[in-house]
């Protein structure tokens, strides 16, 4: 693609790129959190939620209230903003959407395939999935038996269909396979969606690509840390490790022969990204840990986005953020519910 | 020749403007036109208005006296003058009363409440549970309203006045609601489940009607050949190999990703046929009718059954029992019309019922809404009141107009009569702005809402609106000056003035009408000042009146001069000598004379009058804008101000400009047509006044000129540096003698008032909150910053003085416009309505002709010249009054007076 996006850019994405910048606008200020900080109940939360731009969504909720609806109701609210975004955009935004909502279509297959092996009837997992990875055949992933199977019966016309050339095994299905095989079509995903950016080129590529590096070499780092104790080999392992980001090829192999949280700290230490953020990490008692420290990396990076003009980025970081948004009001609002025992 | 006779010519007939009085208008009209024939309630009225300055003047003089009755009696009069006196009040209402007591408040709309509890979120606030149980209660309606919609039917408004109700009532309302809510969930919830009931029914009927007929091998060609006998319909002999079916409906969007999924899933072990129903079936949620296919997969082996089943399953798919013979599917269908018509019966009576409970809805619902809605309005007021130390009663704090006080004291008393405590209102004494309040009736608010799209006033600044009512339509009408024009235009006024009050023109929605019609009296104002401008102009549709009899003969012209017939032939062109004895009679009673129109120098004459006319009005309108400034510096106490600013101001603006006036009327009084060649011009007398030079070419104008043109500059440049420095200076010099006798003589007083004013809150029972919004400490005396005040003042300085030449030059858009309206018509007369008169000698062609020629004159009349240009002259007219006139002594950084009322509530 031509380099110059000021130039033709707002022709075919300049309303939604304003869209998302209102959007973003909207999203809790400071003063909301210490105002949500101050809340007592649920309902608390639902009137101090009206004074901000998520209005009266939940006006039309029966009592009681519970932490659940609330979620899922600023889900719906961040879906319908989605979709209309899509709805509304030209290629090659499109497709940049497609890719976006492709990590949580993964999710959803992911969680079904899951629960079809616990044997959990399909409703009860719908409710659970995200509705941005919904696709219609989602609800069909449980007829599948091994990966291939999967693909040709179900996945074949999704976006998610280029991802499973990896992973077609003809493997059962359990549960570590499960999960060897979500690791590995995000691997492929991430792979293709960093592909895709850099083809863009511009500022797109520009803004998204940092971000999708973080992002893999994020999946890298809890992956080794969650193979700890497991009876994943090193070899099979370095297969799940995503090749797009900062680590990649050394820092990857290393990783791959770490064996413990000391071991993976020390190969970080090579990166200079990736030094502070291990450093922040408390040690056991309090602090933060490895997860909260990424979350904050991650919603820096994407604040940053907004920063420049003429890319897609924005439409990326306002989910993300946004998400991140909603986790914070489901931690704050799960704090009033009596925990049962 | 031909020159200097229109030089002459020129110069003669611009005597007959003074006369006629034009310029002069400008001031005397105010008086004179002032509309209280059309609406008697105005309370301006013109003597007043003169007064009231001295008024004013009185009252700062008696100052020693109680200020209270002085400012009352300062606020009785003339409220259109400048705002009306607001002052902060404190209610105690008895925590019994409060309610009544705000309700009340709200029906008359007398108070802004100023909210005590700034610093409390929205949910810590006293009454959040009132609020809460009101916005459950309007989620009822809101359902309640959405179930009436939706059954087709609209909610009438309520009549009469509904107070808000007593808060008990809330308690019976709620249950009332909740009953009647949730038995029409019930209802509903009923019809609904018979509703899917029924399309159940339709669709199994429909799949069993639709017969499948036996699939065709062919569809699936890739099917095993050898297979295809199995596929015989069903109950043919295959007794041995087991061809089981599913049979169902989906929607047909979803249809051909089944069919993919299906035969991707099975390879093949199935065959499945879709069809679409030929019926549309009424969805049961939506309500719309739609098609939906139905499908029959014929299968064998159990697993694929399974799967089958659970792929229509994730599709949401309806599947139906279906019989593998034909007889059972004929018994099957009729069973299922059998049931589908019984269930048709008792959703009718279910339909029945649910009429009637939307009907009580209807009937109750809209005088609850509004009830309810005042009753939110009155909690979230109250929310905003603090809680006395003895919790006996609300504090509220609010402004109110200092007229409305005794009106408030006895709403409050007659509404806490019950409680047996009575509320008290008084007044707090409180260093913020108050806000503005400007009474308005139907003929001065759209004056009003000129001045305020501009800036709300300061409290107690000089209201511009006043004059506005008069400067604004007759520089509009300058600029517009046709009699035919206007005359349109104040027909169009006067039709909707008539028409006011008939519900259909008050009513109407649509925004183009509500903006004309909420300005229809200025629009009745501009148009007659158009017409008077018209006249004036001696302009109707372009062409000239001759009401009187012109100032010039042609014929004393031709006797005297000889023209010989062969004269006139060579000459196409004749001149008019005012010299020559009797062919200049003497000035057209009123306007132009009518003979110009046929001069071919008319354009020139008419551009001199009308550039040096919008030089006078100009210099004058900014002049008034000066000397209105006076009033704010005398009516705010900032005398220096008078000295030290608006002085140097008026003499340097009269000094330049006020002189160039003069120089042009002094001329206009001199009879210059003897010696026309010789005489004076003005451009070169200004512009040689400033620097200080004399051409010999050009003749003075009277005896001394040019030792009074030395002294005119030089005293307007003197004024600059007092303009510039003196307020500056004068501040500083006064907070500095103030801050040295400040330890020795000032500070206790204020500390005593402080000490006075604390302890007076400690009885009241303030909490911190009401005392810090109560008495914000006002910094503006203690911070004196020298520069920051110079800075200002500088900016000040330059924006005056530049303005003056800037803004002078800005009035000639008076000149522009009413040239250019003039030529537009003028073109329009000529290229539609003169080659359309034109046409013919013949009267019958001419007739037939004229109608449409005179149908596009008179549209193209109304959209360009009179919307298009009316417009445009209307924008320019508002920039002279924004720019031009207001920022001579026009702040407008003050906020409205939103009173608490009830009014939006109602509606």
């Amino acid at each position: 693609m031509l380099e110059g996006a000021e130039f033709y850019f707002n022709v075919d994405h300049g309303y939604l790129e304003g869209l998302v910048r209102g959007c973003k606008a909207s999203l809790l200020t400071q003063q909301d959190y210490i105002n949500l900080v101050q809340c007592e109940t649920l309902e608390d939360v639902k009137i101090h939620l009206q004074t901000t731009d998520y209005g009266n969504f939940l006006a039309n909720q029966t009592n009681p209230l519970t932490v659940s609806k609330i979620d899922t109701e600023m889900r719906k609210k961040l879906c319908r903003e989605f979709e209309y975004f899509r709805n509304h955009s030209l290629e090659p935004l499109s497709t940049f959407f497609t890719y976006m909502t492709c990590s949580y279509m993964i999710d959803n297959v992911i969680l079904l395939m899951n629960g079809a092996l616990q044997k959990k009837s399909v409703k009860e997992i719908l409710v659970k999935c995200h509705p941005l990875g919904r696709f219609t055949e989602m609800e069909a992933v449980n007829i599948a038996e091994t990966p291939s199977d999967l693909f040709n019966a179900v996945l074949v016309e999704t976006p998610l269909a280029p991802f499973f050339q990896d992973c077609m095994s003809e493997n059962t299905l359990d549960e570590l396979n499960i999960e060897l095989l979500r690791n590995k079509l995000y691997k492929s995903y991430l792979e293709a969606f960093y592909k895709f950016c850099k083809n863009h080129g511009d500022v797109t590529a520009e803004i998204m690509c940092p971000i999708l590096e973080f992002e893999a070499d994020r999946r890298a780092f809890i992956i080794t840390l969650n193979s700890f104790g497991t009876e994943l080999s090193k070899d099979d392992r370095e297969t799940l490790y995503p090749t797009c980001g900062k680590l990649y090829p050394e820092g990857l192999r290393l990783l791959a022969q770490a064996e413990d949280f000391d071991q993976m700290r020390r190969v970080a230490d090579h990166y200079g990204v990736y030094k502070p953020l291990f450093e922040a990490v408390g040690d056991g008692s309090g602090g933060k840990t490895l997860e909260d420290v990424f979350y904050e990396r991650e919603v820096q990076m994407n604040v940053l986005a907004f920063n420049r003009q003429f890319h897609y980025g924005v439409f990326y970081a306002y989910t993300k953020l946004k998400e991140q948004e909603m986790r914070n009001i489901v931690y704050r609002s799960s704090s009033f519910e009596v925990p049962i025992l | 020749m031909g020159a200097p006779a229109f030089q002459r010519t020129l110069t003669l007939a611009v005597l007959s403007t003074p006369s006629s009085g034009a310029p002069s208008a400008h001031h005397s009209t105010p008086q004179r036109t002032l509309p209280c024939g059309i609406q008697g309630s105005l309370e301006l009225r013109g003597p007043l208005h003169l007064l009231s300055p001295v008024l004013s003047l009185l009252g700062l003089a008696k100052s020693h006296l109680p200020k209270e009755e002085v400012k009352v009696q300062r606020g009785t009069m003339g409220s259109m003058f400048r705002s009306e006196e607001v002052v902060l009040v404190q209610l105690f209402l008895p925590t019994s009363a409060a309610y009544t007591c705000v309700s009340q408040l709200g029906e008359l709309g007398l108070v802004e409440f100023r909210d005590l509890n700034a610093s409390v979120s929205a949910f810590q606030r006293r009454f959040v549970g009132d609020v809460r149980r009101c916005e459950e209660l309007e989620k009822t309606f809101l359902f309640l309203q959405e179930e009436v919609r939706r059954a087709g039917q609209v909610l009438s408004r309520p009549e009469g006045r509904l107070p808000a109700p007593p808060p008990r009532d809330l308690l019976r309302i709620q249950e009332e609601t909740d009953r009647l809510a949730q038995e029409l969930r019930d209802v509903r919830g009923n019809q609904q489940s018979l509703q899917v009931q029924l399309h159940q029914l339709r669709l199994h009927a429909a799949v069993l009607g639709q017969g499948h007929s036996p699939p065709l091998a062919a569809a699936h060609a890739d099917g095993p050949s050898e297979r295809i006998p199995l596929l015989q319909p069903p109950g043919g002999p295959h007794q041995d190999l087991r061809v089981n079916f599913v049979a169902g409906a989906v929607e047909p969007s979803k249809a051909a990703a089944l069919e993919r999924l299906l035969w991707r899933a099975c390879r093949g072990f199935l065959i499945a046929s879709f069809r679409e129903t030929e019926q549309q079936l009424e969805d049961p949620v939506t309500g719309e009718p739609s098609t939906w296919m139905t499908f029959l997969i014929s299968y064998w082996g159990e697993q694929i059954g399974q799967k089958i089943r659970k792929i229509t399953d994730c599709f949401h798919c309806h599947i139906f029992p279906y019989a593998e013979h034909e007889e059972g599917r004929l018994a099957a269908l009729q069973q299922v019309q059998q049931q589908s018509h019984e269930l048709q019966e008792v959703l009718g009576e279910t339909e029945r019922f649910l009429s009637q409970v939307l009907a009580r809805v209807q009937q109750l619902l809209p005088p609850w809404q509004v009830q309810i809605r005042k009753m939110k309005a009155v909690y979230l007021a109250l929310n905003q009141c603090s809680v006395s130390a003895t919790h006996k009663c609300l504090i509220a704090e609010g402004w109110c107009a200092a007229r409305d006080l005794p009106t408030l004291q006895q709403a409050l008393q007659d509404s806490s009569s019950e409680a047996g405590v009575s509320a008290v209102v008084h007044r707090i004494p409180c260093r913020d702005m108050p806000p503005t309040l400007i009474r308005t009736n139907c003929f001065t608010a759209s004056f009003q809402g000129i001045v305020d799209a501009y800036g709300v006033g300061r409290y107690q600044e000089v209201n511009p609106a006043p004059y506005t009512i008069i400067t604004f339509p007759f520089l509009f009408a300058v600029m517009f000056g046709d009699v035919g024009h206007g005359l349109l235009m104040f027909l169009f006024a006067l039709a909707m003035v008539l028409t006011e009050n008939q519900p259909a023109v008050k009513s109407a929605q649509n925004e183009i009408w509500q903006t004309f019609f909420s300005g229809r009296y200025l629009l009745l104002l501009m148009g007659l000042f158009s017409v008077y401008t018209g006249f004036i102009y001696n302009e109707c549709f372009s062409r000239a009146t001759a009401i009187f009899s012109s100032g010039w003969s042609v014929a004393a012209m031709a006797t005297q001069s000889d023209w010989s017939d062969a004269f006139l032939a060579q000459h196409p062109l004749l001149a008019l000598d005012p010299n020559v004895s009797g062919v200049f009679l003497g000035p057209y009673p009123f306007g132009i004379d009518p003979i110009w129109s046929l001069a071919v120098n008319h354009l020139s004459f008419l551009n001199s009058f009308k550039m040096k006319m919008s030089v006078i009005l100009g210099v004058t309108h900014m002049t008034f804008g000066v000397v209105l400034g006076v009033f704010n510096h005398v009516h705010f106490g900032q005398w220096h101000r008078l000295l030290l600013e608006t002085l140097p101001e008026l003499v340097f603006l009269l000094g330049l400009f006020g002189y160039l006036v003069f120089l042009i009327v002094y001329k206009w009084l001199q009879d210059y047509a003897a010696r026309a060649a010789s005489a004076p011009s003005i451009l070169i007398h200004f512009i040689n006044m400033f620097l200080f030079s004399h051409s010999p070419t050009n003749q003075p104008l009277f005896h001394g000129q040019e030792a009074v043109q030395s002294a005119l500059v030089i005293l307007a440049l003197v004024m600059v540096p007092v303009l510039l420095l003196g307020t500056p200076l004068f501040l500083h010099w006064r907070h500095r003698s103030r801050s040295q006798r400040g330890p020795a003589g000032r500070q206790p007083d204020e500390d005593k008032s402080g000490i006075l004013d604390s302890s007076d809150a400690s009885v009241a029972g303030w909490g911190p909150d009401e005392e810090k919004a109560g008495c914000p400490e006002d910094g503006e005396e203690a911070e004196f910053v020298l520069s920051e005040v110079l800075m200002h003042q500088a900016i000040h300085t330059i924006e005056f003085c530049l303005g003056c030449i800037s803004n002078t030059a800005s009035y000639l858009r008076l000149w522009a416009l009413s040239l250019a309206h003039a030529q537009l018509s003028e073109v329009l007369w000529a290229m539609v309505m003169r080659s359309g008169l034109g046409l013919g000698r013949k009267l019958g062609v001419a007739a037939v002709a004229l109608v449409p020629i005179f149908a596009a004159f008179a549209v193209l009349t109304v959209a360009i010249l009179l919307v298009m240009e009316g417009l445009s002259a209307f924008l320019h007219a508002l920039r002279l009054h924004w720019v031009e006139f207001q920022n001579k002594f026009y702040s407008g950084t003050g906020y409205k007076l939103s009173p608490f009322t009830f009014a939006s509530e109602e509606g």
